[in-house]
């Protein structure tokens, strides 16, 4: 298996590429940076291991990234299914892109602490694309990893137990913390709308005044635009300030519409996207 | 904006429910609302009049009348208020009878319902946009899709009314299924005889274009002023060159090789050749999957005996556009194949009827060939298999057709007439021979239909069975064929010499694809989906394209050309006028917000959604964004409410405007 | 049968071409119903954005009725196949997130089904009646949020 800086050296010199999207060394040792290296001798410091946190794909609709022309990126098995998304939602070309999947072993909750079963991101148990489907180089090889429980999924069967009243005031107190800094929709891969619908003021569907009702209304909405969009990398949660429990709205979305549609959010960027397509066959038990 | 509010009484429709004058004063308090005022009848003249009046003396620039529903009135009231000089857009309904009056008994609530109707329609038409209709040109030419009996009908229909049409055909010649049949029910008239005078009328219409062996590519454009490509394939034969003279097909060297397709492949024919002998246009194609110059180009015999020197190896496929203003969709039927379940297919097959492995077990197409005087047995009844006369036929109906288990839930519907004519053919001909027929029960409604069964089992001597097949096989050069008759309660067994299967009709291969290229529904067999069952049977959804024939449904020949008449007519409505008005509330698109990400294009059911690249000014991309077709955009507005940033909206419905109808209802 | 009272109150978003005409029919055919459903006319019910609901509840709607025309009836041929795609999941996540399912009601209802249409508005109100008063989603705006 090619390493790293040899595929990303050999993209740039070629020409076949501008520019690679990949992580390197920040702060202290274990904590990763993501890099957009636009010259050979760049790509010494790229490095993979267990902290590379960021799903890259996030950069590929930016301005200042498709500007460069044709870049590659460096892509978990997660990132990979953004970028499948991206494709299916014509964000990005294919032909554009060049994905350097990469055999991932795993990545933990968060900097600065250690790599073991305690914690390992939750999104990384029963992970089904350590290897990604979508990629045009591969790089490093799969090891073991640590096992440990899926607190997240446990959350969500713990939310579906309450009563609809109770839900409410969970979610009311969660969504209460919501500062409104949109570090969510800016860490999220598949929130490129040139303007939020909570960016509208004509008409203000979503308050953004800092109350209640808008918090509410704000999250709501938030895991309704990602519905059956969300491939789950997880990283609105990790970027949000307040800790909220995001991904027990992205889960379930995605949940949702696995059991209704069985429909993988990412896997296949020639599918049909869930919204924006129908079966006859679809679902109208609730409808009367 | 000053608006004024009209509350009308329809006598006491309204009134007796209803507190107009408490509904009208209440109106004038709301903002903008300028004038408030009931009246008796408010669609009459010096109703109407009133509004106008109002809009004169007060400079009103919106309008919300208080009435009965908009499906009633709205055309009026916009009317009056365009007559007094305000975009008629800037007048809304309030639906104070159907919803209020006539379904409330209590006053008190009705007049509040009342009120707060008032108050969203007042809320919404402060919003509305002074809209103009859209106008479209047409294009006054016709595309008839398909060159059966359906297509011929609907293409000379459009011409002899003067105007052009370009008819398409897939197969070498038109003619379709008609000119395969020997004799239609009821009246046991030649097909060929009646059909014929029709293929060559279609040729020398100078109003006809028509291009066989060629194929619909693609539509782009709408209603009036479609463009289509249509793909001209190589028949390897330059028409224009070409006499018909038929000396090429005489010499070429391989006469075995391929089936006729026209014999339902009960004979064989040439490489270089023309379906069948009166062919229009009788030019020939070359089929260069057998032919040996296309194999390894060590013949070219046609070529040297040509003498026209028409035959063009090296000739291609060629791309033509037409501007056409309405299309007519005949593309017609095939018959199911029975033999072995088809790939990628739900349908089981009838493997135990023996179809494709028992030579004299045959479909009903095939039965026509045998019984036609231009057959391959010249019209005598030879079986395939050794050439005898069959002495005992047994005809099965409803092989895939109402058999939801192994074929189709629906009735083919000619079977039960075709199947009386076969028996009727062969009895006429074979006098000491027996005709059994299993059917599940006659459907034979029609002119004539029901005296002519009657007639093959009465006059000539058919044997009718109730029941079904089970099983089919052969024993001592003989088809035991093993059912039941239902009636009787008892087992029958009848050693035929020959089978013949009534067939499902199942809509074209290719059909479900046709129907996406050119944008109408189809439904789960391949059948094109008409408008309204009952009011626009030949209309399809989509604006300006047209449904004949069997591509729609099962139907006979009659019927096939009424329907096909109907779709003519329903072109010719389109061209009557030279303009097309269509309501202006579609969809728009905001280029600065737009992300394209092109959701709107996968909910639109009109292809209305185009892309349209941003440049700046040196001339650099910048994006792609979503373009609305004002042409086909239709306006239902699912586009603008799976737009997740709203950047594409529905005019007279857009966010803005519901949004302060919510609004006022709290 | 009629109450005087205007609460609940409850919005209908109707597409133009069944419900609203069948609620028309309801009228010519003088059946009553209960007065609280304030309709809004869209012309299909692919226009009914999911935000119409949550600004419904967001202004005090105590149930939100949405209705069309039946699966295979869209005027324009599909809307309300992708509506029913999208409600699919918006009803779902409306009930995970504590909105009681019974305060949002689908129905297809077609021009000539005057009577559902009659049936489908008792019914909803008569249970939105019971369910009382939701005024949770609307009452929160005035609680705003003191962070650190």
């Amino acid at each position: 298996m090619d390493d790293i800086k040899t595929v990303a050296k050999e993209l740039l010199t070629s020409g076949k590429v501008n520019a690679v999207i990949g992580y390197i060394r920040y702060g202290n040792d274990k904590r990763t940076k993501p890099f957009i290296a636009q010259k050979p001798e760049d790509v010494d410091k790229f490095v993979i291991n267990n902290f590379i946190l960021n799903n890259l794909a996030v950069y590929l609709t930016r301005k200042e990234v498709s500007k460069l022309g044709k870049v590659a990126v460096i892509a978990k098995g997660c990132d990979a299914k953004a970028i499948t998304a991206l494709i299916q939602e014509n964000q990005i070309k294919k032909e554009d892109i060049h994905v350097i999947g990469i055999n991932c072993n795993g990545v933990t909750k968060d900097f600065d602490i250690d790599f073991n079963s305690e914690n390992i991101a939750g999104k990384c148990l029963n992970c089904d694309v350590r290897t990604p489907k979508l990629c045009d180089s591969l790089v490093g090889a799969l090891a073991d990893i640590p096992s440990g429980e899926d607190l997240k999924l446990k959350m969500i069967r713990g939310v579906e137990a309450k009563n609809a009243e109770e839900r409410w005031d969970y979610f009311e107190d969660e969504f209460n913390k919501c500062i409104k800094c949109y570090a969510c929709r800016q860490a999220c891969p598949l929130c490129y709308c040139e303007q939020c619908i909570v960016d509208k003021s004509i008409p203000r569907w979503i308050e953004s005044s800092a109350t209640k009702r808008g918090n509410f209304s704000w999250n709501l909405i938030r895991a309704f635009h990602l519905a059956g969009r969300c491939i789950g990398c997880n990283e609105c949660e990790r970027a949000c300030p307040m800790d909220i429990p995001l991904s027990l709205l992205n889960r379930k979305m995605a949940m949702i519409a696995k059991d209704e549609f069985n429909y993988d959010a990412g896997t296949d960027m020639n599918a049909p996207t869930l919204v924006g397509s129908y079966d006859l066959k679809d679902n109208e038990d609730f409808i009367e | 904006m000053k608006i004024g509010v009209f509350i009308c009484h329809c006598g006491e429709n309204i009134g007796r429910t209803v507190d107009c004058a408490r509904v009208s004063k209440a109106a004038g308090f709301f903002p903008n609302v300028v004038h408030s005022v009931d009246y008796k009848y408010m669609c009459s003249d010096p109703g109407q009049n009133i509004i106008k009046q109002a809009i004169k003396d007060l400079q009103l620039d919106g309008v919300v009348v208080g009435s009965c529903s908009p499906h009633m009135h709205e055309k009026t009231f916009r009317k009056a208020v365009a007559d007094a000089g305000v975009n008629p857009f800037l007048c809304e309904i309030a639906n104070l009878r159907e919803h209020v009056s006539w379904v409330h008994d209590d006053m008190d609530v009705a007049t509040d319902k009342a009120i707060d109707l008032v108050r969203f329609a007042v809320e919404k038409v402060k919003r509305n946009a002074p809209l103009k209709t859209i106008q479209v040109p047409v294009t006054k030419r016709t595309l008839v899709i398909g060159g059966g009996i359906s297509g011929i009908q609907a293409a000379l229909d459009v011409a002899n009314a003067g105007y052009e049409v370009v008819l398409v055909e897939k197969e070498p010649s038109i003619g379709g299924h008609m000119s395969q049949l020997s004799e239609t029910f009821p009246t046991l008239d030649c097909s060929q005889c009646i059909l014929t005078p029709r293929m060559v009328e279609v040729y020398q219409h100078p109003k006809i274009k028509l291009l066989t062996y060629s194929e619909v590519e693609k539509v782009e454009g709408f209603i009036g002023n479609f463009k289509v490509t249509i793909r001209k394939k190589a028949r390897k034969v330059d028409d224009t060159k070409c006499t018909g003279c038929g000396d090429c097909m005489q010499k070429c060297p391989i006469k075995k090789k391929a089936l006729s397709e026209f014999d339902e492949n009960l004979t064989t024919r040439s490489a270089i050749y023309v379906p069948f002998p009166q062919a229009v246009p009788n030019i020939p194609v070359i089929d260069t999957e057998v032919c040996t110059y296309f194999k390894n180009g060590k013949c070219s015999m046609c070529k040297k005996v040509c003498g026209r020197d028409a035959i063009f190896f090296e000739q291609e496929d060629q791309m033509l556009t037409e501007e056409i203003g309405a299309i007519i969709v005949a593309t017609g039927y095939k018959l199911y194949t029975i033999d072995k379940k088809p790939k990628n297919s739900e349908i089981k097959g009838y493997g135990e009827y023996g179809y494709g492995k028992y030579k004299d077990v045959i479909d009903g197409l095939q039965f026509e060939r045998i019984a036609s005087a231009s057959g391959p047995t010249s019209g005598e009844f030879k079986r395939p298999s050794d050439g005898k006369e069959p002495k005992k036929i047994v005809f099965i109906q409803c092989v895939g057709s109402r058999d939801e288990s192994k074929g189709f839930s629906y009735c083919s519907k000619i079977c039960c007439m075709y199947t009386a004519k076969h028996a009727m053919l062969y009895k006429h001909k074979v006098h000491d021979g027996e005709a059994y027929v299993f059917y599940m029960d006659i459907r034979s409604g029609g002119k004539m239909y029901d005296e002519f069964v009657r007639r093959a089992i009465e006059e000539d001597g058919v044997k009718y069975i109730r029941g079904r097949v089970s099983r089919i096989y052969e024993e001592n050069g003989k088809y035991i064929v093993k059912g039941e008759d239902t009636l009787a309660g008892v087992p029958v067994e009848i050693d035929a010499d020959m089978v013949v299967l009534a067939t499902a009709m199942i809509a074209q291969p290719e059909a479900s694809k046709l129907a996406q290229t050119i944008g109408i529904p189809y439904d789960k067999y391949g059948y094109f989906v008409e408008v309204h069952p009952k009011l626009r049977p030949v209309e399809s959804s989509s604006g300006g394209i047209f449904l004949a024939g069997a591509c729609h449904s099962p139907r006979d020949i009659p019927d096939s050309v009424a329907m096909a008449s109907a779709a003519a007519a329903k072109a010719m409505v389109l061209f009557g006028s030279d303009m097309l008005e269509r309501e202006p509330t579609i969809a728009l698109v905001n280029e600065n917000l737009c992300a394209g990400c092109f959701y709107c294009k996968k909910v639109c059911a009109y292809n209305a959604i185009e892309v349209k690249q941003i440049f700046d000014r040196q001339g650099n991309f910048v994006k792609e964004v979503a373009y609305v077709n004002s042409g086909l955009c239709q306006g239902c507005g699912t586009c603008n409410a799976t737009c997740p940033s709203k950047s594409i909206e529905l005019i007279g419905y857009t966010d803005e405007q519901i949004y302060a109808e919510i609004a006022a209802l709290m | 049968m009629e109450n005087k009272n205007q609460d609940p109150k409850i919005v209908a978003f109707v597409c133009n071409w069944c419900t609203y005409t069948g609620a028309d029919l309801a009228g010519t055919s003088r059946l009553k119903y209960q007065p609280n459903v304030r309709m809004i006319k869209l012309p299909c019910t692919g226009r009914i954005d999911p935000v119409f609901i949550i600004k419904a509840f967001e202004k005090g709607a105590d149930g939100v009725l949405v209705s069309g025309c039946h699966p295979g009836d869209c005027h324009y041929n599909a809307g309300n196949y992708h509506a029913r795609r999208r409600w699919i999941m918006f009803h779902k996540l409306l009930d995970y997130l504590g909105i009681d399912e019974s305060r949002l009601h689908f129905s297809w209802v077609s021009a000539s089904e005057g009577k559902k249409f009659v049936d489908v508005v008792n019914a909803f109100t008569n249970k939105v009646k019971a369910k009382g008063p939701f005024k949770k989603y609307e009452n929160i705006n005035k609680e705003f949020v003191i962070n650190g």
